[in-house]
């Protein structure tokens, strides 16, 4: 009995510190973002804001709003990208699970380290290959660099969910007389939806979290995403406005925590497949 | 859905077969002005300042004004975060897409002429508007005898001091230190000073950060002792006890906690605009940042010359934003020609130089502008001009700047003995130089 | 259906065929974008690393020229490789370890019939959404070494005698600074994999373990370990190359400082190339890393596999 409560009592504390770790830093910034910047910079901090305000909130919507820009454009190009990934990671899964032939173990030997470089090692040339394609400054070419850097993992994760549907529907199918392309999108395609929403998701997320890309390949501020906006924006050279910082921090983290809890149900169960099984 | 993916596969495939056909040993079209219109012309212009608050609507105006006045040139910006704009232009031009114009600070210079980038100011604006610029302010963004960025503004490090602090501490706000060892005094008067909330005052700042523009204000402070880094060959030259002084007494204060450790200059304008930095030295214009922070800060803020140490008599690095000009053929050198004599004269600078970035004319013809005759920010320290010394150019020099900030850091918070700094920082910058 | 499928031997024949061709459609296009962005980019790069190439190059359009070896000669000289490769390592393991120990203890309590256990695995995923740029600005915030909550914290539970503790301005302790904050937005991550990994042990062999009388650790250690093999095999290596990558962050938080104590090689990559204007220079940088990577990555993967055979 004494062993038992000891061994909840470090369970539970375990997990308190674990989640406080976890948790407090967001509580943290969502206080910083209602408190003025000269409350902001008191010390001790105050942990409850003293005269709660929402001047940050209302500076960044009328005053420093340029982030509306980016955030639309972060959703146009994270959207393309996770589409454009998702149906590209479906055909190249299919293919490499359910077709074997000798090139597949080089394709996922390709995927698996190209998946290990470093975006810093490729960035120069890959500005050169843009510019000679004219895509710099243009979110198609943003939007191909971001594919490409998405999809060995899309792949991989496409894979196995293929490789966990049984071949006999497709056979059965093939027999009677449907076209390869008839059995991938009207049999198979719809056993994988988990597995789709999942690569949709996570390159959803991942392309929003993308800074160096948009960094080098975007000198437009109208075609510039959230990270490299904040970074431009809200992080200048002349002073550190920290409840500005803070308030951008919260509004450029809402869509993705709202996104994932609407989702996660998929992400998770899609993430944890891919895991699982890879 | 069929013929969906077959649009895609297409869109794909002729998207890689432009670039099979393009990647390797092509060489792209050289950019030249295009357009047979004759009247109408755009110039792109990089610039950094034109996202920052404070700046924008400054850089706005250039634009909306300058347009309205030739109706026939067009601004477009082109932008990109403080430290990587340099990065950005130069993957541009890579790409076949050069800027004409660039709004930068003097330490970018060498790169962007390394760069074969930038081109000789005098190869397209007229002698008779350069010649209204001070020449020792050209001379400081010269290479080889030729000016290769036009200062629109220059400034010294500045020390701002806190006079309120100053009169909590006993002291007189009106007569700052002018030398280190004055400086030392009062900081230990200053140092024992509290915020109202209960919180430490720092003494002095001097930034230390690991960013390029921290490297420079340390070269300053070598300057304050008589030392210097590079020699006029551009050879690494820290052989000398003045530069020895001068690192010292950076230990110093830090030992003492008079400097906030590894600070970047904006986090020493929060801490003196907070009333928690006592004195520090920063560009004139940094007080831009002071006051967005703290907007009562200019009833506290004054300006000194910079402290003289050692053997020397106070003598610091010129700063200045200049305007790099690149060569896209006549017709944009023209337009560039026609925006460059706009932009730096005291009708559009006067308000900025009053309002948004205190700092010193270049021309002599504005040296009595109100902003600056005014300004109680810049008076104190409006002799220092005088005493403020350019840095000899090398292509690696925001590489030499960051390891200077390292050797900074070695010494201070790395608590690494002076010498073995020193030889570590050598070894360091003269693989840069070479 | 494997019979049904062999009765039918013409079309087997022509079918295999088809399935290549088809198939080979299928991974052209993922394979064409990969290798013009990717391998192209990389290659290059390696090339690139072996010739004097700088801003110039880029601007004049004009190829690099060979310089033997000097990128290498230059780098291992000036001592900044060795001290990156020891930064990046350090950095490596301080953050996969420290995952793997936070990761498995939230999972196994997480997975011990507590209440709200779906609740807490939802909300504990929140870092792991937040973007890179804004973790490493969160963090520099609670760091911040004027005002900063950690500050305040380390202050209040040393009882005052360390007054000033600033974890980014310190030498010995800026890496554990930004470990701290990439443990914060990787560790949600790795507990749900793990998670997914503990339910996937099945429950008859942990029944048994139990008739056995095998104590909690022993059942830990020899059931449901070996049972979770791949699951921490593909989170671990996940881990391990996107820590090996990590450059926003320690970018954002300390630019490599102070005194380089932060510079791994993605940093020392990125200022060669583009603070140096060096790109020869840089992508010899990279080149080391892409290989230690390798290295890294298969060492893990043997390891991983040998103990697999006991």
């Amino acid at each position: 009995m004494k062993k038992n409560f000891l061994g909840s009592l470090l369970k539970y504390s375990m997990l308190v510190i674990i989640l406080l770790f976890l948790l407090f830093p967001i509580y943290w910034v969502l206080l910083t973002s209602f408190k003025s910047n000269m409350e902001a910079y008191k010390f001790p901090p105050t942990f409850i804001p003293e005269s709660p305000t929402i001047s940050s909130y209302i500076n960044l919507f009328t005053k420093n709003n340029a982030f509306f820009v980016y955030y639309k454009n972060n959703f146009i190009v994270s959207g393309f990208t996770s589409f454009f990934t998702t149906i590209l990671a479906i055909l190249a899964g299919y293919a490499l699970s359910r077709f074997k032939f000798r090139w597949n173990a080089w394709i996922l030997a390709v995927l698996l380290t190209s998946q290990m470089f470093p975006v810093v090692s490729r960035m120069i040339s890959l500005y050169d290959l843009m510019g000679d394609m004219g895509l710099i400054n243009t979110m198609p070419g943003l939007i191909l660099a971001l594919i490409a850097d998405m999809l060995p993992f899309a792949v991989m994760l496409m894979t196995s969910f293929f490789q966990s549907i049984p071949r006999a529907v497709e056979e059965a199918a093939y027999i009677d007389g449907a076209s390869r392309m008839g059995i991938l999108y009207r049999i198979v395609t719809p056993l994988v939806k988990p597995g789709m929403v999942a690569v949709v998701l996570y390159a959803f997320l991942m392309t929003w979290d993308d800074y160096l890309h948009a960094a080098t390949l975007i000198q437009n501020d109208a075609l510039r995403t959230l990270s490299v906006g904040v970074a431009l924006r809200y992080l200048g050279e002349l002073s550190y406005d920290w409840s500005l910082i803070n308030t951008i921090s919260i509004i450029g983290t809402i869509p993705m925590v709202l996104l994932f809890f609407s989702f996660q149900k998929y992400m998770i169960k899609g993430l944890v497949a891919g895991a699982v099984k890879g | 859905m069929k013929k969906f993916l077959s649009l895609l596969l297409v869109v794909v495939m002729s998207l890689s077969i432009v670039a099979c056909n393009k990647t390797p040993g092509t060489t792209s079209p050289s950019p030249t002005g295009q357009g047979d219109n004759k009247e109408s012309v755009t110039i792109k212009f990089a610039n950094y300042a034109i996202l920052e608050t404070g700046y924008e609507e400054f850089w706005n105006s250039v634009k909306e004004g300058f347009e309205k006045k030739y109706d026939h040139i067009t601004i477009e910006w082109v932008t990109a975060p403080y430290g990587e704009i340099v990065n950005q232009v130069i993957n541009m031009a890579g790409g076949g897409d050069k800027v004409d114009i660039m709004f930068a600070e003097i330490g970018w210079t060498p790169t962007l002429e390394d760069a074969g980038l930038a081109v000789p100011v005098d190869t397209i604006l007229t002698e008779e508007f350069l010649s209204d610029f001070y020449p020792s302010i050209l001379d400081a963004a010269s290479i080889d005898g030729k000016v290769y960025a036009l200062p629109m503004y220059v400034s010294p490090y500045v020390l701002y001091y806190n006079k309120d602090l100053f009169e909590k501490a006993g002291l007189d706000p009106n007569s700052p230190p002018k030398t280190y060892d004055e400086m030392l005094e009062m900081a230990e008067k200053l140092s024992k000073l509290t915020t109202e909330d209960g919180n430490k005052v720092y003494a002095f700042g001097q930034t230390t950060a690991s960013v390029p523009i921290s490297g420079s204000s340390l070269t300053s402070m070598v300057y304050n002792f008589g030392g210097r880094v590079l020699n006029e060959e551009g050879k690494l030259d820290v052989d000398t006890k003045e530069f020895k002084d001068a690192m010292e007494m950076l230990k110093l204060l830090d030992e003492k906690g008079y400097n906030p450790q590894n600070a970047k200059l904006k986090d020493l304008r929060n801490l003196f605009a907070l009333g928690q930095l006592a004195m520090y030295y920063d560009q004139s214009w940094g007080f831009n940042g002071v006051s967005s922070i703290n907007p009562d800060a200019k009833n506290f803020t004054a300006s000194a010359a910079p402290l003289a140490g050692g053997n020397g008599t106070g003598e610091s690095v010129i700063e200045a934003h200049t305007l790099v000009l690149m060569d896209n053929g006549e017709k944009q050198k023209e337009a560039v020609r026609l925006l460059v004599e706009y932009l730096v004269t005291p009708e559009v600078l006067n308000d900025y130089l009053a309002d948004i970035t205190p700092a010193y004319p270049a021309r002599q013809s504005m040296k009595d502008i109100e902003a600056v005759v005014n300004s109680s920010v810049l008076k104190g320290a409006a002799n220092s001009l005088d005493k403020a010394r350019p840095t000899p150019f090398i292509p690696a020099m925001n590489d030499l700047n960051l390891e200077l900030t390292t050797l900074a850091q070695a010494i201070t918070v790395g608590g690494k003995d002076i010498d073995t700094a020193i030889e570590e920082f050598k070894t360091a910058a003269n693989a840069l130089i070479d | 259906m494997v019979s049904t499928a062999r009765k039918i031997k013409k079309p087997l024949l022509k079918r295999s065929t088809g399935d290549k061709l088809f198939s080979g459609i299928l991974v052209l296009p993922a394979v064409v974008i990969t290798f013009i962005f990717i391998i192209v980019p990389i290659i290059d790069s390696v090339i690139k690393s072996f010739l004097d190439f700088r801003v110039k190059n880029i601007i004049s359009n004009q190829p690099g020229t060979w310089n033997n070896f000097e990128n290498y000669i230059k780098l291992f000289q000036n001592q900044k490789l060795t001290g990156a490769v020891i930064n990046t390592f350090s950095f490596v393991i301080f953050v996969v370890a420290l995952q793997f120990i936070f990761g498995m203890i939230l999972a196994l309590i997480l997975n011990s019939n507590i209440k709200g256990a779906r609740f807490l695995r939802s909300i504990m995923m929140t870092p792991w959404v937040v973007p890179t740029i804004i973790s490493a600005l969160i963090w520099m915030w609670i760091f911040q070494p004027q005002y900063g909550l950690m500050k305040y914290l380390v202050q209040v539970f040393t009882g005052g005698t360390v007054a000033d503790f600033a974890i980014l301005n310190n030498p010995s302790t800026a890496l554990l600074g930004i470990g701290i904050a990439a443990l914060w937005k990787q560790v949600p991550l790795t507990t749900l994999l793990l998670l997914a990994g503990l339910q996937n042990v099945p429950d008859d062999m942990l029944e048994a373990a139990r008739i056995d009388g095998a104590g909690k650790v022993r059942t830990f250690f020899s059931i449901v370990l070996p049972y979770m093999k791949s699951v921490i095999n593909v989170s671990m290596t996940m881990a391990i190359i996107s820590n090996f990558k990590q450059f926003p962050l320690i970018w954002t938080m300390t630019g490599g400082g102070p005194d380089n104590s932060t510079t791994t090689l993605a940093i020392l990559s990125y200022r060669e190339a583009f603070v140096s204007n060096n790109m020869g220079s840089g992508a010899a940088v990279t080149t080391v890393w892409m290989l230690l990577m390798l290295v890294v990555v298969f060492v893990y993967n043997k390891l991983m596999g040998e103990t697999e055979v006991d």
